[in-house]
């Protein structure tokens, strides 16, 4: 099975691809509902895919 | 993987160096203004725009935006508005100051041209902020 692209995630997510690159780096925190679509896509419960962090640098 | 720059990415660069390659002049060369030249310079930006913003959709394969970039462009819009105002704000008490000690040193025919000078220059900046910002915002942590 072929593993997801960045692109392809982002495709499905419907936002670019520089979008998700800036989500896995903590640049930037999606809305909710772009949120939510991730973890469908990914196919996993949304707290697996986001954390809060409460010490965070931002 | 390395970002790659996205389409509002391109766009806003190209935006960015029409802005610059255009209204250079105006700041730098110190050129006397007229109502020609501010023609020529929006006719100058309008076609530059339309030519690059062509090139670049036509070269871009993924032209969508996303909530990242509507995030982006108010934050530059915002920016921009802020310079602008408080542009307009130093503007207009320097003109106050001027008209209150009467050393207003223009002939009365050149207070048009004057006036059209400092606000496009105003606006000119506010706009270039804008982008500036939109450029630098694709670049940092939001």
């Amino acid at each position: 099975m072929r593993e997801m692209t960045q692109q392809d995630l982002a495709d499905r997510v419907g936002v670019t691809r520089q979008t998700v690159i800036a989500i896995e780096q903590d640049k930037y925190s999606p809305s909710l509902e772009t949120a939510f679509k991730v973890a469908i896509v990914l196919g996993v419960p949304l707290e697996q895919c986001f954390q809060y962090d409460p010490h965070g640098k931002r | 993987m390395a970002p790659s720059l996205s389409y509002r990415e391109k766009s806003l660069y190209a935006s960015l160096a029409t802005e610059l390659l255009v209204y250079g002049p105006f700041f730098f060369l110190h050129q006397q203004i007229s109502l020609n030249k501010v023609a020529g310079m929006i006719i100058a930006i309008v076609v530059l725009q339309i030519i690059l913003q062509s090139i670049i959709a036509a070269l871009t394969r993924n032209r969508i935006t996303d909530e990242r970039d509507r995030l982006i462009e108010l934050r530059g819009y915002r920016a921009g508005y802020l310079t602008l105002v408080s542009l307009m704000v130093i503007g207009l008490g320097m003109l106050w100051f001027h008209a209150t000690v009467d050393r207003f040193p223009l002939d009365s025919r050149m207070v048009g041209l004057h006036f059209l000078s400092v606000f496009f220059g105003m606006l000119i900046i506010a706009d270039i902020t804008k982008t500036a910002t939109q450029i630098v915002a694709y670049r940092r942590p939001l």
